[in-house]
Protein backbone atom coordinates (compact mmCIF):
# COMPACT_ATOMS: atom_id res chain seq x y z
CA UNK A 1 0.00 0.00 0.00
CA UNK A 2 2.10 2.96 -0.77
CA UNK A 3 0.59 6.74 -1.11
CA UNK A 4 -0.34 7.25 -4.97
CA UNK A 5 1.21 10.25 -6.50
CA UNK A 6 -0.63 11.75 -9.86
CA UNK A 7 -3.34 8.94 -9.81
CA UNK A 8 -5.21 11.98 -11.18
CA UNK A 9 -3.58 13.68 -14.41
CA UNK A 10 -4.49 16.55 -15.39
CA UNK A 11 -2.75 19.15 -17.54
CA UNK A 12 -1.82 22.64 -16.48
CA UNK A 13 -4.19 24.56 -18.52
CA UNK A 14 -7.01 22.58 -16.91
CA UNK A 15 -5.88 22.96 -13.33
CA UNK A 16 -5.31 26.67 -13.98
CA UNK A 17 -8.69 27.01 -15.21
CA UNK A 18 -10.24 24.72 -12.47
CA UNK A 19 -9.03 26.92 -9.79
CA UNK A 20 -9.92 30.42 -11.42
CA UNK A 21 -13.54 28.52 -11.73
CA UNK A 22 -13.82 27.10 -8.18
CA UNK A 23 -11.82 29.66 -6.30
CA UNK A 24 -13.26 32.75 -8.98
CA UNK A 25 -14.01 35.53 -6.17
CA UNK A 26 -10.48 34.77 -4.33
CA UNK A 27 -8.09 33.63 -6.82
CA UNK A 28 -6.56 36.27 -9.39
CA UNK A 29 -4.00 36.40 -11.61
CA UNK A 30 -4.28 32.66 -12.29
CA UNK A 31 -1.24 31.60 -14.66
CA UNK A 32 0.55 28.44 -15.66
CA UNK A 33 4.37 28.84 -14.78
CA UNK A 34 6.22 25.47 -16.94
CA UNK A 35 6.00 23.14 -16.43
CA UNK A 36 3.95 22.30 -13.64
CA UNK A 37 3.23 25.39 -11.10
CA UNK A 38 0.06 27.09 -11.08
CA UNK A 39 0.81 30.69 -9.80
CA UNK A 40 -1.88 32.30 -8.24
CA UNK A 41 -2.55 35.67 -6.16
CA UNK A 42 -4.63 35.72 -3.29
CA UNK A 43 -6.29 37.86 -0.61
CA UNK A 44 -4.89 38.01 2.81
CA UNK A 45 -8.26 38.17 4.51
CA UNK A 46 -9.76 34.97 2.87
CA UNK A 47 -6.27 33.04 2.84
CA UNK A 48 -7.94 30.44 5.63
CA UNK A 49 -10.66 29.99 4.30
CA UNK A 50 -9.16 29.27 0.70
CA UNK A 51 -6.57 27.42 2.35
CA UNK A 52 -8.96 24.90 3.47
CA UNK A 53 -10.26 24.42 0.48
CA UNK A 54 -7.58 24.01 -1.51
CA UNK A 55 -6.56 21.39 1.06
CA UNK A 56 -10.17 19.65 0.61
CA UNK A 57 -10.43 19.82 -3.27
CA UNK A 58 -11.73 16.81 -4.34
CA UNK A 59 -10.19 16.85 -7.76
CA UNK A 60 -6.59 18.23 -7.22
CA UNK A 61 -6.05 18.55 -3.29
CA UNK A 62 -3.50 20.38 -2.47
CA UNK A 63 -2.28 18.87 0.23
CA UNK A 64 1.68 19.34 1.16
CA UNK A 65 2.52 22.79 2.57
CA UNK A 66 6.26 22.59 1.08
CA UNK A 67 7.62 26.22 2.20
CA UNK A 68 6.62 29.73 3.05
CA UNK A 69 8.70 32.15 1.85
CA UNK A 70 8.55 35.72 3.66
CA UNK A 71 9.24 38.44 0.48
CA UNK A 72 9.83 42.06 0.56
CA UNK A 73 8.62 44.04 -1.98
CA UNK A 74 9.45 47.20 -0.98
CA UNK A 75 5.72 49.16 -0.39
CA UNK A 76 4.39 45.98 0.70
CA UNK A 77 5.68 41.84 2.01
CA UNK A 78 4.58 39.02 0.38
CA UNK A 79 3.89 35.97 1.64
CA UNK A 80 4.57 32.87 -0.86
CA UNK A 81 2.79 29.10 0.21
CA UNK A 82 4.34 26.73 -2.07
CA UNK A 83 2.13 23.37 -1.87
CA UNK A 84 1.93 20.37 -3.82
CA UNK A 85 -0.95 18.20 -4.86
CA UNK A 86 -0.28 14.44 -4.57
CA UNK A 87 -2.98 13.52 -7.07
CA UNK A 88 -2.19 15.53 -9.67
CA UNK A 89 1.55 15.54 -9.10
CA UNK A 90 2.12 19.44 -9.11
CA UNK A 91 2.21 22.57 -7.32
CA UNK A 92 0.61 25.48 -6.68
CA UNK A 93 2.49 28.59 -5.63
CA UNK A 94 0.07 30.76 -3.99
CA UNK A 95 1.43 34.81 -3.62
CA UNK A 96 -0.49 37.13 -0.01
CA UNK A 97 0.45 40.32 -0.10
CA UNK A 98 0.76 41.94 3.50
CA UNK A 99 0.64 45.51 3.95
CA UNK A 100 4.09 46.77 5.53
CA UNK A 101 2.40 48.71 8.28
CA UNK A 102 0.40 46.22 9.75
CA UNK A 103 2.98 42.85 9.04
CA UNK A 104 0.04 40.58 9.83
CA UNK A 105 -1.49 37.85 7.94
CA UNK A 106 -3.73 34.93 9.21
CA UNK A 107 -1.75 31.67 10.07
CA UNK A 108 -2.38 28.72 7.76
CA UNK A 109 -1.08 26.42 10.56
CA UNK A 110 -4.15 24.33 11.52
CA UNK A 111 -4.40 23.44 7.91
CA UNK A 112 -1.14 22.32 6.76
CA UNK A 113 0.82 21.41 9.84
CA UNK A 114 4.30 22.11 8.03
CA UNK A 115 3.20 25.86 7.76
CA UNK A 116 4.73 26.03 12.14
CA UNK A 117 8.30 26.15 11.20
CA UNK A 118 7.84 27.97 8.38
CA UNK A 119 6.40 30.40 9.53
CA UNK A 120 8.48 31.04 12.50
CA UNK A 121 11.12 31.29 10.00
CA UNK A 122 9.17 34.19 7.85
CA UNK A 123 8.09 35.82 10.69
CA UNK A 124 12.17 35.49 12.10
CA UNK A 125 13.57 37.37 8.51
CA UNK A 126 10.80 39.04 7.17
CA UNK A 127 8.84 40.37 10.23
CA UNK A 128 5.55 39.00 8.50
CA UNK A 129 3.17 38.07 12.00
CA UNK A 130 1.19 35.36 11.65
CA UNK A 131 -2.15 35.85 13.51
CA UNK A 132 -2.79 32.88 15.46
CA UNK A 133 0.22 30.68 15.46
CA UNK A 134 0.69 28.33 18.06
CA UNK A 135 4.40 29.28 18.92
CA UNK A 136 5.77 32.58 16.67
CA UNK A 137 9.15 32.39 18.51
CA UNK A 138 12.11 33.31 16.74
CA UNK A 139 13.47 29.97 15.00
CA UNK A 140 17.17 30.68 13.16
CA UNK A 141 18.42 33.95 15.40
CA UNK A 142 19.04 34.32 19.13
CA UNK A 143 15.35 35.13 20.86
CA UNK A 144 17.07 38.29 21.62
CA UNK A 145 17.86 39.93 18.59
CA UNK A 146 16.54 42.83 17.30
CA UNK A 147 14.76 43.23 13.67
CA UNK A 148 14.18 41.14 11.08
CA UNK A 149 17.24 40.85 8.63
CA UNK A 150 15.82 40.43 5.14
CA UNK A 151 13.42 43.21 5.29
CA UNK A 152 15.42 45.53 2.39
CA UNK A 153 15.17 48.28 5.10
CA UNK A 154 16.99 46.44 7.45
CA UNK A 155 20.18 48.53 8.75
CA UNK A 156 22.44 45.99 10.72
CA UNK A 157 23.91 48.18 14.49
CA UNK A 158 25.34 46.28 17.58
CA UNK A 159 22.56 46.67 19.50
CA UNK A 160 20.37 44.51 17.32
CA UNK A 161 23.08 41.80 19.10
CA UNK A 162 22.86 42.04 22.27
CA UNK A 163 24.66 38.79 23.10
CA UNK A 164 27.20 38.80 20.35
CA UNK B 1 32.49 39.87 37.18
CA UNK B 2 31.48 37.06 34.62
CA UNK B 3 30.22 34.02 36.70
CA UNK B 4 31.34 30.68 34.11
CA UNK B 5 29.90 28.50 36.84
CA UNK B 6 27.20 30.20 37.46
CA UNK B 7 23.20 28.34 35.94
CA UNK B 8 22.47 29.92 32.63
CA UNK B 9 19.46 31.80 33.04
CA UNK B 10 16.32 29.82 30.87
CA UNK B 11 15.98 30.53 27.69
CA UNK B 12 12.27 30.39 25.50
CA UNK B 13 12.57 27.17 24.47
CA UNK B 14 13.10 25.92 28.18
CA UNK B 15 11.22 28.22 29.84
CA UNK B 16 8.25 26.50 26.73
CA UNK B 17 9.45 23.46 27.93
CA UNK B 18 8.42 24.54 31.97
CA UNK B 19 5.44 26.02 30.90
CA UNK B 20 4.37 22.55 29.19
CA UNK B 21 4.88 20.15 32.51
CA UNK B 22 3.12 23.39 33.64
CA UNK B 23 -0.10 22.82 31.92
CA UNK B 24 -0.09 19.25 31.72
CA UNK B 25 -0.12 19.22 36.09
CA UNK B 26 -2.78 21.92 35.96
CA UNK B 27 -4.88 19.25 33.56
CA UNK B 28 -4.36 16.70 36.26
CA UNK B 29 -1.91 14.50 33.86
CA UNK B 30 0.32 12.30 35.86
CA UNK B 31 3.15 10.05 34.93
CA UNK B 32 3.22 7.21 32.50
CA UNK B 33 5.37 4.94 34.07
CA UNK B 34 4.09 2.12 35.92
CA UNK B 35 5.04 2.54 39.70
CA UNK B 36 6.46 5.91 39.40
CA UNK B 37 4.59 8.81 40.74
CA UNK B 38 4.60 12.33 39.03
CA UNK B 39 8.18 12.36 37.35
CA UNK B 40 9.29 15.10 34.77
CA UNK B 41 11.90 16.49 34.05
CA UNK B 42 13.63 18.58 31.41
CA UNK B 43 16.99 17.63 29.83
CA UNK B 44 18.51 19.91 27.74
CA UNK B 45 20.67 17.64 24.57
CA UNK B 46 23.16 19.47 22.64
CA UNK B 47 23.87 22.19 21.10
CA UNK B 48 27.55 20.11 21.70
CA UNK B 49 26.62 16.29 22.34
CA UNK B 50 27.97 13.43 20.01
CA UNK B 51 24.86 11.57 19.28
CA UNK B 52 23.07 14.73 17.33
CA UNK B 53 25.81 15.19 14.32
CA UNK B 54 25.88 18.63 14.60
CA UNK B 55 24.66 21.82 16.89
CA UNK B 56 21.26 20.12 16.88
CA UNK B 57 19.66 21.08 20.43
CA UNK B 58 16.72 19.26 22.14
CA UNK B 59 15.09 19.98 24.83
CA UNK B 60 13.87 16.94 26.47
CA UNK B 61 11.15 16.56 29.03
CA UNK B 62 11.53 13.07 30.11
CA UNK B 63 9.11 11.20 32.08
CA UNK B 64 10.82 8.57 34.11
CA UNK B 65 12.68 7.31 30.97
CA UNK B 66 10.39 7.76 28.58
CA UNK B 67 10.28 10.82 26.48
CA UNK B 68 7.45 13.16 27.04
CA UNK B 69 8.10 16.37 24.73
CA UNK B 70 10.75 17.50 22.46
CA UNK B 71 11.28 20.95 21.60
CA UNK B 72 14.47 21.33 18.80
CA UNK B 73 16.66 24.46 18.89
CA UNK B 74 18.18 25.62 16.17
CA UNK B 75 20.22 28.13 14.77
CA UNK B 76 23.33 27.46 16.13
CA UNK B 77 25.15 27.27 12.73
CA UNK B 78 22.76 29.78 10.83
CA UNK B 79 25.51 32.21 8.87
CA UNK B 80 22.80 34.03 7.06
CA UNK B 81 23.04 32.62 3.93
CA UNK B 82 19.91 34.45 2.56
CA UNK B 83 20.92 37.52 3.62
CA UNK B 84 24.18 37.00 1.90
CA UNK B 85 22.86 36.35 -1.37
CA UNK B 86 21.12 40.07 -1.42
CA UNK B 87 25.23 41.77 -1.96
CA UNK B 88 26.38 38.67 -3.84
CA UNK B 89 26.10 38.38 -7.77
CA UNK B 90 24.67 34.77 -8.85
CA UNK B 91 27.96 33.80 -10.01
CA UNK B 92 29.35 34.26 -6.85
CA UNK B 93 27.13 32.27 -4.71
CA UNK B 94 28.09 29.33 -6.06
CA UNK B 95 31.15 28.43 -3.72
CA UNK B 96 28.32 29.20 -0.47
CA UNK B 97 25.81 26.94 -1.88
CA UNK B 98 28.27 24.01 -1.30
CA UNK B 99 28.20 24.89 2.42
CA UNK B 100 24.59 24.74 2.91
CA UNK B 101 24.48 21.00 2.80
CA UNK B 102 27.98 20.39 3.45
CA UNK B 103 27.44 16.22 2.99
CA UNK B 104 26.51 16.52 -0.14
CA UNK B 105 27.45 19.42 -1.96
CA UNK B 106 27.15 18.51 -5.56
CA UNK B 107 23.55 18.19 -5.37
CA UNK B 108 22.96 21.45 -3.61
CA UNK B 109 25.14 23.28 -6.11
CA UNK B 110 22.76 21.43 -8.90
CA UNK B 111 19.98 22.55 -7.20
CA UNK B 112 20.91 26.00 -7.22
CA UNK B 113 22.64 26.25 -10.53
CA UNK B 114 19.69 24.63 -12.12
CA UNK B 115 17.18 26.96 -11.05
CA UNK B 116 19.68 30.10 -11.79
CA UNK B 117 19.70 28.17 -15.25
CA UNK B 118 15.84 27.91 -15.30
CA UNK B 119 15.12 31.63 -14.85
CA UNK B 120 17.89 32.80 -17.35
CA UNK B 121 16.40 30.46 -19.94
CA UNK B 122 19.88 28.33 -19.86
CA UNK B 123 20.64 25.28 -21.34
CA UNK B 124 23.72 23.24 -20.22
CA UNK B 125 25.60 21.23 -22.84
CA UNK B 126 24.58 17.39 -22.80
CA UNK B 127 28.05 16.19 -21.65
CA UNK B 128 27.87 18.56 -18.64
CA UNK B 129 24.22 16.85 -18.11
CA UNK B 130 25.82 13.72 -18.22
CA UNK B 131 28.48 14.54 -15.74
CA UNK B 132 26.21 16.36 -13.19
CA UNK B 133 24.32 13.20 -12.89
CA UNK B 134 27.86 11.66 -12.09
CA UNK B 135 28.67 13.72 -9.90
CA UNK B 136 25.39 13.83 -7.95
CA UNK B 137 25.09 10.22 -7.49
CA UNK B 138 28.73 9.72 -6.18
CA UNK B 139 28.15 12.46 -3.48
CA UNK B 140 24.71 10.56 -3.21
CA UNK B 141 26.24 7.33 -2.30
CA UNK B 142 29.09 9.29 -0.09
CA UNK B 143 26.50 10.94 1.79
CA UNK B 144 24.69 8.02 2.56
CA UNK B 145 27.63 6.70 3.75
CA UNK B 146 28.28 8.83 6.26
CA UNK B 147 24.50 8.65 7.38
CA UNK B 148 24.69 5.00 7.82
CA UNK B 149 27.46 5.13 9.12
CA UNK B 150 26.78 7.29 11.83
CA UNK B 151 23.71 6.02 12.47
CA UNK B 152 24.91 2.49 13.61
CA UNK B 153 28.15 4.40 15.78
CA UNK B 154 24.99 5.39 17.74
CA UNK B 155 23.16 2.32 17.99
CA UNK B 156 26.11 1.22 20.60
CA UNK B 157 25.99 -2.58 20.02
CA UNK B 158 27.98 -2.19 16.79
CA UNK B 159 30.29 0.33 18.08
CA UNK B 160 32.24 2.61 15.46
CA UNK B 161 33.11 -0.93 13.21
CA UNK B 162 30.49 0.14 10.33
CA UNK B 163 31.28 3.81 10.84
CA UNK B 164 35.48 2.99 9.57
CA UNK B 165 34.51 0.61 6.62
CA UNK B 166 31.70 3.32 5.14
CA UNK B 167 34.50 6.33 5.75
CA UNK B 168 37.22 3.98 4.31
CA UNK B 169 34.99 3.47 1.15
CA UNK B 170 33.71 7.48 1.01
CA UNK B 171 37.09 8.22 0.88
CA UNK B 172 37.46 6.34 -2.24
CA UNK B 173 34.57 8.29 -3.61
CA UNK B 174 36.01 11.65 -2.59
CA UNK B 175 39.40 10.85 -4.59
CA UNK B 176 37.13 10.84 -7.24
CA UNK B 177 35.54 13.97 -6.57
CA UNK B 178 38.33 15.61 -5.76
CA UNK B 179 40.39 14.63 -8.90
CA UNK B 180 37.49 16.24 -10.85
CA UNK B 181 37.10 19.42 -9.09
CA UNK B 182 40.15 19.96 -6.90
CA UNK B 183 38.12 20.22 -3.40
CA UNK B 184 36.61 17.26 -1.36
CA UNK B 185 33.69 19.10 0.33
CA UNK B 186 33.42 22.49 -1.15
CA UNK B 187 33.60 21.80 -4.37
CA UNK B 188 32.81 25.39 -6.29
CA UNK B 189 32.27 22.76 -9.58
CA UNK B 190 29.28 23.64 -11.06
CA UNK B 191 28.77 26.45 -13.60
CA UNK B 192 25.65 27.77 -15.22
CA UNK B 193 25.41 26.51 -18.65
CA UNK B 194 27.66 23.72 -17.34
CA UNK B 195 31.25 22.94 -15.48
CA UNK B 196 34.12 24.44 -14.04
CA UNK B 197 36.37 21.36 -15.72
CA UNK B 198 35.97 18.69 -18.06
CA UNK B 199 37.13 15.23 -16.70
CA UNK B 200 40.35 14.19 -16.20
CA UNK B 201 42.34 11.42 -18.31
CA UNK B 202 42.11 8.28 -17.23
CA UNK B 203 38.96 9.36 -14.81
CA UNK B 204 36.37 7.54 -16.38
CA UNK B 205 38.20 4.19 -16.19
CA UNK B 206 39.38 4.66 -12.57
CA UNK B 207 35.18 5.26 -11.77
CA UNK B 208 34.06 2.21 -13.53
CA UNK B 209 36.83 0.23 -11.93
CA UNK B 210 35.28 1.76 -8.42
CA UNK B 211 31.63 1.13 -9.65
CA UNK B 212 32.57 -2.45 -10.02
CA UNK B 213 33.75 -3.22 -6.46
CA UNK B 214 31.16 -0.61 -5.16
CA UNK B 215 28.52 -3.38 -4.87
CA UNK B 216 30.63 -6.09 -3.23
CA UNK B 217 31.50 -3.07 -0.40
CA UNK B 218 27.73 -2.16 0.43
CA UNK B 219 27.15 -6.00 0.49
CA UNK B 220 30.04 -6.14 3.08
CA UNK B 221 28.27 -3.41 5.14
CA UNK B 222 24.80 -5.25 4.98
CA UNK B 223 26.59 -8.45 6.21
CA UNK B 224 27.48 -6.61 8.98
CA UNK B 225 24.26 -5.04 10.53
CA UNK B 226 21.75 -7.09 8.70
CA UNK B 227 21.57 -10.38 10.75
CA UNK B 228 22.94 -8.61 14.16
CA UNK B 229 20.18 -9.17 16.39
CA UNK B 230 20.44 -6.14 18.95
CA UNK B 231 20.65 -3.56 15.89
CA UNK B 232 17.35 -5.52 14.73
CA UNK B 233 15.81 -4.70 18.27
CA UNK B 234 16.31 -1.39 18.57
CA UNK B 235 15.36 -0.87 14.43
CA UNK B 236 12.12 -2.83 13.98
CA UNK B 237 9.13 -1.29 14.62
CA UNK B 238 10.47 1.75 16.34
CA UNK B 239 9.86 5.45 15.20
CA UNK B 240 7.52 4.81 12.67
CA UNK B 241 6.82 7.90 10.04
CA UNK B 242 2.70 7.22 8.78
CA UNK B 243 1.77 8.31 5.56
CA UNK B 244 -0.09 11.20 7.11
CA UNK B 245 2.84 12.49 8.63
CA UNK B 246 4.38 12.35 5.09
CA UNK B 247 1.25 14.39 3.54
CA UNK B 248 1.07 16.88 6.54
CA UNK B 249 4.56 18.00 7.08
CA UNK B 250 5.87 17.27 3.88
CA UNK B 251 8.31 14.58 4.65
CA UNK B 252 10.83 13.70 1.61
CA UNK B 253 14.05 11.98 0.50
CA UNK B 254 14.66 8.25 2.82
CA UNK B 255 12.25 8.80 5.15
CA UNK B 256 9.20 9.31 3.12
CA UNK B 257 10.44 6.76 0.86
CA UNK B 258 10.17 4.25 3.22
CA UNK B 259 6.83 4.81 4.61
CA UNK B 260 5.92 3.91 1.23
CA UNK B 261 5.92 7.03 -0.35
CA UNK B 262 7.49 6.61 -4.57
CA UNK B 263 8.16 10.39 -3.97
CA UNK B 264 11.44 11.06 -5.89
CA UNK B 265 12.01 14.08 -7.95
CA UNK B 266 14.71 11.96 -10.26
CA UNK B 267 10.78 10.49 -11.20
CA UNK B 268 8.27 12.50 -9.84
CA UNK B 269 9.40 16.26 -10.94
CA UNK B 270 12.44 15.12 -13.25
CA UNK B 271 15.15 17.46 -14.30
CA UNK B 272 18.54 16.99 -16.39
CA UNK B 273 18.85 13.31 -17.97
CA UNK B 274 17.38 10.94 -15.51
CA UNK B 275 14.32 10.28 -17.99
CA UNK B 276 16.64 8.47 -19.98
CA UNK B 277 18.31 6.47 -17.32
CA UNK B 278 16.97 3.28 -15.90
CA UNK B 279 16.41 3.08 -11.91
CA UNK B 280 14.17 2.13 -9.12
CA UNK B 281 12.84 4.37 -6.72
CA UNK B 282 13.79 2.43 -3.88
CA UNK B 283 10.75 2.43 -0.67
CA UNK B 284 9.62 -0.20 1.82
CA UNK B 285 6.96 0.20 3.68
CA UNK B 286 6.72 0.25 7.17
CA UNK B 287 8.29 3.73 7.81
CA UNK B 288 10.56 2.48 10.65
CA UNK B 289 14.45 2.54 11.61
CA UNK B 290 14.93 -0.23 9.95
CA UNK B 291 13.41 0.86 6.53
CA UNK B 292 15.03 4.05 6.49
CA UNK B 293 18.52 2.08 6.89
CA UNK B 294 17.17 -0.37 4.40
CA UNK B 295 16.21 2.24 1.61
CA UNK B 296 19.18 3.95 2.04
CA UNK B 297 21.10 1.14 1.02
CA UNK B 298 19.29 0.15 -1.71
CA UNK B 299 19.24 3.68 -3.13
CA UNK B 300 23.21 3.15 -2.96
CA UNK B 301 23.18 0.47 -5.33
CA UNK B 302 20.87 1.97 -7.96
CA UNK B 303 23.40 5.11 -7.45
CA UNK B 304 25.74 2.74 -8.64
CA UNK B 305 23.79 1.82 -11.78
CA UNK B 306 23.05 5.22 -12.37
CA UNK B 307 26.87 6.61 -12.82
CA UNK B 308 27.53 2.98 -14.84
CA UNK B 309 24.76 3.98 -16.97
CA UNK B 310 25.88 7.60 -17.46
CA UNK B 311 29.67 6.95 -17.90
CA UNK B 312 28.35 4.48 -20.82
CA UNK B 313 26.32 7.12 -22.07
CA UNK B 314 28.77 9.75 -21.83
CA UNK B 315 28.67 11.88 -25.06
CA UNK B 316 31.65 13.84 -26.62
CA UNK B 317 31.56 17.40 -26.38
CA UNK B 318 32.32 20.80 -24.18
CA UNK B 319 31.24 21.07 -20.66
CA UNK B 320 30.55 24.87 -20.81
CA UNK B 321 28.68 26.15 -23.44
CA UNK B 322 30.79 28.42 -25.79
CA UNK B 323 28.42 31.25 -25.48
CA UNK B 324 28.76 31.78 -21.72
CA UNK B 325 32.29 31.27 -21.98
CA UNK B 326 32.86 34.00 -18.76
CA UNK B 327 29.78 33.38 -17.22
CA UNK B 328 30.32 35.56 -14.23
CA UNK B 329 28.11 38.10 -15.34
CA UNK B 330 24.41 36.56 -14.81
CA UNK B 331 21.34 38.50 -14.86
CA UNK B 332 18.26 36.94 -15.07
CA UNK B 333 14.93 38.56 -16.31
CA UNK B 334 12.98 39.49 -13.57
CA UNK B 335 10.44 36.65 -11.95
CA UNK B 336 10.37 34.42 -9.82
CA UNK B 337 11.34 30.77 -9.90
CA UNK B 338 11.31 27.28 -7.69
CA UNK B 339 13.53 24.36 -8.42
CA UNK B 340 13.57 20.69 -6.24
CA UNK B 341 16.37 19.00 -6.63
CA UNK B 342 16.34 15.13 -5.03
CA UNK B 343 19.58 15.62 -2.54
CA UNK B 344 20.22 11.93 -0.64
CA UNK B 345 18.31 13.57 2.45
CA UNK B 346 14.97 14.42 0.24
CA UNK B 347 13.87 17.81 -1.72
CA UNK B 348 16.37 20.59 -1.61
CA UNK B 349 14.77 23.32 -3.10
CA UNK B 350 15.91 26.94 -4.21
CA UNK B 351 12.86 29.84 -4.40
CA UNK B 352 14.99 33.02 -6.53
CA UNK B 353 13.11 36.40 -7.03
CA UNK B 354 14.86 37.82 -9.46
CA UNK B 355 14.20 41.65 -10.10
CA UNK B 356 16.60 42.05 -13.30
CA UNK B 357 19.68 42.83 -11.77
CA UNK B 358 23.04 41.01 -11.07
CA UNK B 359 22.17 39.85 -7.55
CA UNK B 360 19.18 37.51 -6.42
CA UNK B 361 16.30 39.71 -4.94
CA UNK B 362 15.29 37.20 -2.60
CA UNK B 363 16.63 33.55 -2.62
CA UNK B 364 15.40 31.24 -0.10
CA UNK B 365 16.45 27.28 0.42
CA UNK B 366 13.74 24.72 1.28
CA UNK B 367 15.98 22.44 3.23
CA UNK B 368 14.63 18.73 3.28
CA UNK B 369 16.07 18.38 7.17
CA UNK B 370 14.24 21.60 8.18
CA UNK B 371 11.31 19.99 7.29
CA UNK B 372 11.73 16.49 8.02
CA UNK B 373 13.06 18.01 11.88
CA UNK B 374 9.51 19.37 11.86
CA UNK B 375 8.26 15.76 12.77
CA UNK B 376 10.84 15.37 15.78
CA UNK B 377 8.08 16.52 18.58
CA UNK B 378 5.52 13.84 17.43
CA UNK B 379 7.87 10.87 16.22
CA UNK B 380 10.10 10.82 19.20
CA UNK B 381 7.69 11.46 22.03
CA UNK B 382 6.50 8.28 23.96
CA UNK B 383 9.81 6.73 23.15
CA UNK B 384 12.41 5.86 25.48
CA UNK B 385 15.21 8.13 25.09
CA UNK B 386 18.20 5.57 24.23
CA UNK B 387 15.62 5.26 21.29
CA UNK B 388 15.24 8.64 20.69
CA UNK B 389 18.83 8.99 19.76
CA UNK B 390 18.19 6.05 17.22
CA UNK B 391 15.89 7.34 15.60
CA UNK B 392 16.83 11.41 15.13
CA UNK B 393 20.11 9.12 13.72
CA UNK B 394 17.74 7.68 10.91
CA UNK B 395 16.37 10.79 9.89
CA UNK B 396 19.70 11.70 9.39
CA UNK B 397 19.99 15.66 9.59
CA UNK B 398 22.85 18.16 8.54
CA UNK B 399 22.50 21.67 10.52
CA UNK B 400 24.18 23.21 8.16
CA UNK B 401 20.88 23.02 5.82
CA UNK B 402 18.58 23.15 8.87
CA UNK B 403 20.45 26.46 10.00
CA UNK B 404 21.68 27.68 6.44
Amino acid sequence: MGLEIGTNPLDMDTIAARLAADFAAELTDVRVQEPDTVVARCDGAALKDVARRLKAHPEIGYETLNFVAGVDKVGHLESVYHVYSWKTNTYLELHVEVPQATAEVDTVCDVWPAADWHERESWDLVGIRYLGHPDLRRILLKDDFVGHPLRKDYVDSAENHPHA
Amino acid sequence: MLDQFATPAPDEAVKLALRRIEESTARGEGSNVEGLAFNEVVVNMGPQHPSTHGVLRLVVTLDGELVKDVIPVIGYLHRCKEKLAEKRTYFQYIPIVDRTEYVAGMNCEWGYVMTVEKLAGIRPTRRAEFIRVIMAELNRIASHQVAVGTFTADLAPLGTAMVFYMFRDREYILDLLEEVSGARMMFNYFRFGGLRYDLPDGWVEKCRDLMKRLPKLIDEYESLVQDNAIFLQRCVGKGVITQQDVIDYGITGPCARASGVAHDLRRTRPYSVYPELEFEVCTENHGDIFDRYQVRMDEMRESVKIVEQALDMLPQGPVQLGSLRAPYVITPPPGECYTGQENPRGEFGTYIVSDGSRYPYRLKFRDPCFCNLQLFPKLLSGNKIADAVAISGSIDLVLGGIDR
